[in-house]
């Protein structure tokens, strides 16, 4: 039996690391919730971003979370260019497929130009703070994990405040819950979208940097994220941001708990069973369904 | 910037209008519709006559192919829903369109979101809710709570809030328990009492025609009857054909309300010339 001071350490890794996974599902499900697409890309995204921060950093010394400043405005614009000249353009009535075509062809390309850029070298920033640690009721968390967490609840919450209270907010739910509805109030629904798709984009550059500071990167690393986060989605409700916040910190957690006993590999199969179990026996996720408070 | 013209003594006019979705045949051929102001104007006609389709171009969803659309006798063929919103067109949908998963006051409030006064929307949310009871007892609750009848009031109240001339109403009794339906209706006239035009699509056509001042009888995309709604319902043979539940005559076969008649029986074969009221 593992030791108790053990298993509160690996709730502890596992929380925090939930939260990185909380902020990019958050991402995901906006994009599905806008326009019903399976966006394959957003991990690669996240990895684009890492390399952007790591490389800021090789090349200049700024600190990694200083790239935030660049990469968070870019990816928006990418986000919102990518919804506008891309996804628009596909036919309603294949989109969902047709998306996961496209954004898997998307999530391709910008792995060939990571290994063509930085070749498949992992890649790891070191820090003057990386490897010192807290002392927490016995629990040893380092740092950079916390300034990482503390990235993602923030960035979530901004998130959570923007779409709840803004005016911008109230027209992209508005937009995600009934279009045509929303059209006619005179909700410009496309720029909505878009600008919709920027801030699913935008939790990629927050999660990439939160993920350059303590993880080795490599270009095909994103095929190790996009599943956990397809699963949390599908956990927690598709469309639903709270669910995936709440699938994402419990899937987390439960990973880090079975890494004590396994190893690694074997752990991250907790989120594909939860899939298939999610599937088999509660399709429309635990925290989405109909009257869900969804975003 | 409303250009000075001899004045329109109609608020909508739909005029010759050609419409279809996609690659699809045209739905609408060459149909033309009026809507005085603060009447109440009932399109009637089987499933399939293009009903719904004619208030998606007057609203701005559909771009017609050929036809204008005319609000005070101005040309806004080809707007969309924003710009018409903004001359004084609203569109309340088909089925349920109420923003399940956000309160019915987050529903209300965005019924204003054209307008860009914090506290002209406030005043305008008070006044509708004191015309729907139910949208202030309700307030917090999240839409999707509601019942279908209390849905519609909270659609009604929202698309009110911007003050429309003309507002468009699809099916709005459908689904609804008679009860329902009566309070529906009687919100109907009280938009007409209160100067607002209602341009109306009912599958009810019995009901919806006692309360309308004009009905309009479509089939295969053009208006084929126009009159007064009293005239329309006590038209034995329109009854017949198009307003469903009455038995069939001896020489006919009986006709249910999506029947289309098959012969020319109930309407000229060739397209008749817009007939006026």
């Amino acid at each position: 039996m593992p030791s108790a001071g053990l298993v509160f350490q690996s709730v502890l890794l596992g929380l925090l690391l939930g939260g990185l996974y909380a902020l990019l599902a958050a991402g995901l499900t906006l994009y599905f919730g806008i326009m019903r697409v399976v966006m394959i890309a957003h991990s690669a995204f996240l990895i684009l971003a890492a390399y952007l921060a790591w490389w800021a950093h090789r090349e200049t010394g700024v600190d990694p979370l200083l790239t935030l400043v660049v990469t968070v405005p870019l990816f928006f614009l990418a986000g919102v260019a990518l919804q506008r000249l891309l996804l628009s353009r596909l036919s309603p009535v294949t989109l969902t497929m047709m998306s996961v075509l496209l954004t898997f062809a998307i999530a391709l390309v910008i792995e060939g130009l990571l290994g063509y850029a930085f070749s498949g070298t992992q890649r790891r920033i070191r820090l003057g703070y990386s490897s010192t640690s807290l002392e927490l009721f016995g629990a040893r968390i380092a740092v950079v994990k916390l300034i990482g967490f503390a990235l993602a609840a923030l960035s979530l919450l901004g998130l959570y405040l923007l779409l709840k209270h803004s005016r911008f907010g109230q027209a992209l739910r508005a937009t995600i819950q009934h279009r045509e509805a929303a059209r006619l109030l005179g909700i410009d629904t496309d720029r909505v979208a878009g600008y919709g798709f920027g801030l699913g984009l935008a939790t990629a550059a927050v999660g990439g940097t939160a993920l350059s500071l303590d993880s080795t990167i490599y270009p095909s690393l994103h095929w190790h994220w996009i599943g956990p986060l397809m699963a949390i989605i599908v956990v927690g409700g598709l469309g639903s941001v709270p669910g995936a916040a709440i699938a994402a910190m419990t899937l987390g957690m439960m990973q880090s708990l079975l890494q004590i006993e396994l190893a690694a590999t074997w752990a991250q199969t907790i989120f594909y069973l939860a899939l298939f179990g999610t599937l088999a026996f509660r399709p429309q996720g635990f925290f989405g369904g109909r009257l869900a408070q969804r975003f | 910037m409303s250009e000075p013209r001899a004045a329109s003594p109609y608020l909508l006019e739909l005029d010759g209008i050609e419409a279809g979705y996609g690659r699809a045949a045209l739905v609408l051929r060459g149909l033309s519709v009026r809507v005085p102001p603060a009447t109440i104007v009932c399109l009637v006609g089987p499933n399939g006559a293009g009903k719904s389709t004619v208030l998606k171009v007057a609203s701005g969803l559909l771009a017609p192919r050929a036809g204008r659309v005319l609000v005070d006798g101005r040309d806004v063929t080809g707007h969309g829903p924003q710009q018409l919103l903004s001359v004084g067109v609203a569109h309340v949908l088909q089925g349920h369109s109420v923003f399940r998963e956000m309160t019915v006051a987050e529903n209300v409030l965005l019924g204003g979101y054209t307008l860009r006064d914090k506290a002209a929307v406030a005043r305008r949310a008070e006044v509708v809710r004191e015309i729907f009871p139910v949208v202030a007892e309700r307030w917090t609750s999240l839409a999707g709570l509601l019942s279908g009848g209390q849905q519609k009031q909270v659609e009604f109240a929202r698309s009110l809030m911007v003050e429309p001339r003309v507002v468009l109403l699809d099916e709005p009794s459908m689904g609804l328990d008679p009860k329902a339906t009566g309070t529906v209706f009687a919100q109907v006239e009280r938009m007409r009492a209160a100067g607002t035009a209602v341009l109306l699509v009912e599958q009810n056509a019995r009901r919806a025609l006692q309360t309308a001042d004009i009905g309009c009888v479509l089939d295969l995309g053009r208006v084929h009857i126009e009159g007064p709604a009293r005239e329309l319902l006590a038209d034995p043979q329109l009854g017949e054909l198009y307003l469903g539940g009455r038995p069939a005559e001896p020489s006919g076969r009986p006709a249910g309300p999506g029947d289309r008649p098959a012969d020319a029986s109930g309407r000229p074969a060739e397209p008749p010339p817009a007939s006026k009221a």
